[in-house]
């Protein structure tokens, strides 16, 4: 039974219908992959554990088949045992290479240090359980779908979108859901109407010069206060000055500073302006631009003994010392609340009711709010609708494909014991997955290399009188982590350069930004580069002793004695008109 | 006595080769043909441009004007470039299309319109939408991208007639720098030299505009022109003699020539064959040899122009599998005096080298520099003639199939010739095995270098490995017994569609990889795919004769038996 077993599998009759359904397999793969992409077909088929199998039995098939005709006697033999043993080393290193290799693409800059971050194929899911655990999966995945893996550190992946939006809809909920507006916004000037759902748990939505908001009143004092006039109440406060000195910091209200002098240990603190819109004027003076607090700035002088230094401080920008060294250990910082949007629109629910406040530059209007009320909140000739309200609003997060020509982020979703939801590519998000919360990241996969590489020159050489491209050349510089010693070395295409076992070949370039390119990084194990080498030396020899070494080892009186002797044709003259046809 | 007969095939290749029959040989080349242009990336003489230009235009190196009066592609140029017609109207740009002719409201039966018919066309509005698809690169409709190449066409009239701009005029002393028209030839030189080339170029328009379309009778002026330049700049300015060699090149037509050459040898084998009494054997071989040395001195030509290996685009790979075609079925010949492979090779090489004459806007015969993937690379300069040879002997085991195949259909049961010629049918498949083989781990090794892996299942890739198995599978199932003679012929012929897809349909039919270098607009896609399928309809119909016989043998031996037993 087991000799009869490996005869079959040593044999030409698997051999046959092997190769037929590999080629078969491979056809409707090319086809595939012209409608999918690469990527999806080489995670479906390539490297797929069934295809696997399928070269694991052709490599069983070619090991048997040339074992069982041992002694191989004769330059005919000899070439198949050859042909045979090459192509099963040939189909192992194959496999390494695709299994084993690590590669990814390196972007350098000229204007950057240098980087050792390998962006690899795929992208990276990285998820943190309660215990602090952390779990990460390479996810492959093409629009409308996840390739591998489906289930990962129980999150199941659904779907991915390459270009998305989120969208919030809210759905009539139960009693712990906040309330929920949906304002109707629209322009006839500017031809636009789009509807906005507010809630008090979201985000202020920023329309850029206006904002819209709602938000809970829980007393009639706070209701009075949301729905003031800003303009009516206190001014803005002018913040306060933190003064480092060594180690301890110190705090000075501006409102203090300007009545007297702060001192500090030795240090007399002494403040000369207040800006809160800092510029500069024709002559060069400092003065404010208006009494908004957009760029707030102070001029202050410190005195130590004999020692005298004046300092401008930005809200912003930070401390600027005027003069040339600072002699003192000191640094500043100055902290202003940022200044109120200056137009809003603010919905407040009190009591079951809803109220609003409408600020613009020119107005300001408040009422309670009913539905199908339109107001008009003065900037230019937009009109607010109140459309929908919720008393208790589910949020329903969606993500849609973005239409052609907008700009959307990636997003990878996933179910949990509670629901579905999305993971933005970049961000990280709070699933809650019944008692077991989670956090997931869902990014770009890198690899770190151990040496980093920075870009010195990137050189494009044009074809003659000609915009066209003849080469482009990198000068690079590779690093040891520490910094310590550094190579340059160039690369250029189908000239890549070796560095600890790594190959770095330029990969692609950025034609509108010429500080830029792309390099490709590859390492494989040298035992798998030399697997297939050899493979395929052994190969290309069997094949033309199989067929050729018959004759040049004038060995054509045995091999014309083969029961199927297609090989060697005794050479005779053959009429193309035979007299018997 | 044979090489008697060898030598005068060879002598009337020779005569056939250099005979002064307009049909044959054009007018020696002159200062018109060898002005010196840098375009595109090279410096080329003025022929080339010629020839290029009207032919990217029009489609065909003739123009019939409506007199009837037909001009060759010089004449056609400086016709252009001097605006000696109403180029506006004359209907010089091809359209070929049928779609994109109906959509633009164009008479579908005309294949040529003029400048002034297009632009008043809806080309615009087409255009228009093309561009904005490609701003947010999104994928293009065959008629959009049919309109591009037709834009393509207008610009480059546009840019032709009455050009003022063509780069005739040196750069001073950068060898690589970039030349400019006469009439800019004070931005590198000083008024008075600018201003002795303007005046000799205004002669040479005037006689030229006087004379009109006789170009020998601008030899004068260009030479007087050129020496001019060429004393410009005499460092940067090209050698007279690789001027002379290119302009040679493109008049000598050496792949042109061979494949007449080898139609010539095939009629004469043929005669042989079918006559035995005229014993051209030997003579026909002659010939033959000469359309391969005449492909080669091509070959060579073409290499030292390009300053590259012989193959590096499609075109080029079509001429060199005629030539592989050629080269390895004389060889064979020459070992075993079978007298049917050159009958299967000649019609297969004139088939690649008509083809690559005949489709200048698929298969685009013109010299440009490589793309840097491609540039620098002593792998390409043996990968690529390795594998595209495997094509070629596949090619010749596609004939030799055929040959048997037809022997079949004479005689089903079989006979001496059918036997014979699958026999060398299995000699040719072997050598394009080994050569596939060695061809498939060469591009291993290149790809080891320029991709950083020897295997990753590119589609070009993976193809010539579907080729390979395709030619595999059978020759394993004649060693199991599962195929006969008959059958490894039928697997030889099916066998080269595999090829085919490998070769061509990957970069035209599949479109995706790596290899993009190679790939192009389509055409021809309906054409080649009606000729695989008319080719395998006689294949079925052969196959079913032949089973219809075997079944009818087999009955009758079993009758045989039967009336034998009772």
């Amino acid at each position: 039974m087991v000799a009869k077993l490996v005869r079959f599998l040593g044999s030409i009759q698997l051999a046959v219908p092997v190769l037929g359904a590999i080629a078969s397999i491979l056809i409707w793969a090319t086809f595939y992959e012209s409608k999918v992409g690469s990527l999806a077909v080489q995670q479906q088929i390539y490297k797929s554990p069934w295809f696997g199998a399928l070269m694991f039995l052709l490599a069983v098939n070619l090991g048997v088949s040339t074992l069982s005709r041992y002694p191989w006697r004769g330059a005919r033999k000899v070439g198949f045992a050859l042909t045979h043993l090459g192509l099963i080393v040939l189909i192992a290193g194959s496999a390494a290479v695709i299994h084993l290799g690590v590669e990814g693409l390196l972007l350098v800059r000229t204007d950057q240090p240098a980087n050792h971050l390998v962006r690899v194929e795929g992208e990276l899911l990285e998820v943190m359980d309660d215990q602090g655990q952390v779990q990460q999966a390479a996810v492959m995945v093409k629009p409308g779908q996840v390739i591998s893996p489906h289930q990962f550190a129980g999150l199941t992946l659904l779907d991915y979108s390459d270009n998305s939006v989120e969208t919030v809809d809210y759905r009539a909920g139960d009693a712990t859901d906040s309330p929920a507006v949906r304002l109707v916004l629209s322009s006839d000037r500017m031809g636009q109407t789009f509807d906005q759902w507010l809630s008090p748990t979201a985000e202020t939505v920023d329309l850029g010069p206006a904002q819209l908001e709602l938000r809970q009143a829980e007393n009639q004092t706070d209701l009075q206060q949301l729905l003031a006039d800003p303009a009516q109440t206190q001014a803005h406060p002018s913040g306060t000055l933190l003064i480092k000195l060594g180690d301890a910091n110190t705090s000075l209200a501006i409102d203090d500073l300007r009545r007297h002098d702060a001192v500090i240990n030795d240090i007399q603190v002494h403040l000369l302006n207040v800006w809160p819109d800092f510029r500069l004027d024709d002559q060069n003076q400092p003065i404010t631009a208006s009494q908004d607090w957009q760029n707030p700035a102070l001029e202050i002088e410190v005195t130590q003994a004999d020692l005298q230094e004046r300092w401008f401080v930005f809200a912003q920008a930070g401390p600027i010392l005027a003069g040339d060294e600072s002699l003192l250990d000191l640094d500043w910082e100055y902290q202003v609340p940022p200044p109120p949007a200056s137009d809003y629109f603010r919905v407040v629910v009190a009591n079951q009711n809803l109220y609003y406040a409408a600020r613009s530059s020119k107005s300001f209007t408040s009422g309670p709010l009913v539905m199908d009320q339109m107001i008009q909140p003065g900037w230019a000739d937009f009109k607010i609708t109140l459309a929908d309200w919720l008393p208790h609003g589910k949020r329903i997060q969606e993500r849609l494909t973005t239409p052609p020509g907008m700009e959307g982020v990636p997003a990878l979703q996933v179910a949990s014991a509670d629901g579905q939801q999305w993971l933005t590519w970049g961000e990280s998000t709070l699933i809650a997955d019944g008692s077991h919360p989670k956090m997931a990241a869902f990014g770009p996969r890198m690899l770190a290399l151990p040496f980093r590489v920075g870009l010195d020159d990137f050189i494009v050489e044009r074809n003659e009188g000609s915009d066209s491209v003849a080469m482009w050349t990198s000068q690079i510089r590779i690093e040891d982590l520490q910094g310590e010693s550094a190579q340059r070395r160039s690369v250029w295409m189908n000239h890549p350069t070796w560095y600890q076992g790594w190959k770095i070949a330029q990969a692609s370039w950025n034609p509108g930004d010429l500080n830029q390119s792309t390099l490709q990084v590859k390492r494989e194990p040298l035992w798998v580069t030399a697997l297939t080498w050899n493979g395929a030396l052994l190969t290309v020899l069997g094949i033309g002793v199989m067929f050729y070494g018959p004759t040049l080892f004038k060995k054509r009186a045995t091999a014309l004695e083969r029961p199927n002797e297609p090989i060697a044709a005794k050479p005779a003259p053959m009429p193309l008109a035979p007299q018997d046809g | 006595m044979n090489q008697l007969k060898f030598l005068w095939g060879l002598c009337l290749a020779c005569v056939l080769m250099v005979t002064p029959s307009s049909q044959w040989q054009p007018p020696a080349q002159t200062a018109v043909d060898t002005l010196a242009v840098q375009l595109d990336g090279r410096k080329k003489p003025l022929d080339t441009v010629a020839r290029e230009t009207v032919t990217t235009i029009h489609g065909a190196s003739r123009y019939q004007l409506a007199s009837g009066d037909v001009l060759d592609a010089p004449q056609t140029y400086w016709s252009l470039w001097l605006n000696s017609r109403d180029w506006n109207d004359e209907p010089f740009i091809l359209v070929n299309y049928r779609p994109l002719k109906a959509q633009l409201g164009l008479p579908l039966e005309q294949k040529h319109f003029s400048f002034s018919t297009l632009i008043n066309s809806d080309l615009g509005l087409i255009l228009q939408q093309a561009h904005t698809k490609q701003l947010q690169e999104q994928p293009l409709t065959r008629d959009e991208r049919e309109a591009l190449t037709l834009e393509d066409r207008l610009n480059l009239m546009l840019d032709t007639v009455g050009s003022q701009t063509l780069p005739l005029v040196p750069h001073p002393m950068d060898i690589k720098g970039t030349w400019v028209g006469i009439a800019d030839a004070e931005q590198l030189y000083p008024p008075e030299m600018a201003a002795k080339i303007q005046t000799q170029f205004e002669q040479l328009n005037q006689q030229y505009q006087a004379q009109g379309d006789d170009l020998e009778s601008l030899a004068e002026p260009a030479a007087l022109l050129q020496q001019s330049l060429a004393d410009l700049s005499p460092e940067i300015y090209p050698a007279m003699a690789t001027l002379q060699r290119e302009a040679f090149f493109n008049h000598f037509h050496p792949f042109g020539k061979a494949w007449k050459l080898y139609g010539i040898a095939f009629l004469v084998l043929l005669t042989s064959q079918l006559v035995p009494s005229f014993n051209l054997y030997w003579t026909g071989m002659g010939t033959f040899l000469g359309g391969i040395l005449v492909q080669a001195l091509g070959f060579g030509l073409r290499m030292q122009i390009a300053g590259r290996p012989p193959v590096t685009n499609m075109y080029e790979s079509v001429v060199w599998v005629g030539f592989g075609i050629a080269a390895l079925a004389f060889y064979f010949e020459l070992q075993t005096r079978a007298r049917s492979y050159l009958l299967a090779a000649a019609p297969l090489a004139v088939v690649c080298l008509l083809l690559a004459d005949s489709l200048p806007a698929v298969l685009d015969p013109s010299i440009e520099p490589l793309v840097p993937v491609l540039r620098d690379n002593f792998w390409l300069s043996i990968h690529v003639p390795t594998i595209t040879l495997s094509y070629a002997s596949f090619a010749l085991a596609m004939g030799l199939g055929h040959l048997a195949l037809m022997q079949y259909w004479r005689q089903p049961q079989g006979g001496s010739t059918a036997t014979a010629l699958s026999r060398l049918n299995t000699r040719v498949i072997q050598v394009g095995i080994l050569l596939l083989t060695t061809g498939i781990i060469l591009g291993g090794i290149w790809a080891h270098f320029s991709w950083g892996r020897f295997w990753g299942w590119d589609p070009k890739e993976t193809w010539a490995l579907i080729a390979l198995l395709c030619y595999l599978a059978p020759v394993h199932g004649r060693l199991a017994g599962w195929l006969g003679q008959f059958g490894m012929n039928v697997a030889s012929v099916l066998g080269f569609n595999a090829v085919l897809m490998a070769w061509y349909g990957v970069n035209f039919v599949l479109g995706t990889g790596l290899h993009s270098y190679g790939f192009g607009t389509g055409g021809s896609a309906v054409l080649i795919a009606g000729l695989v399928g008319m080719d395998s309809l006689f294949v079925l119909a052969t196959i079913l004769r032949y089973r219809s016989q075997q079944h009818r043998s087999a009955s009758s031996s079993v009758s045989e038996v039967q009336t034998a037993d009772a």
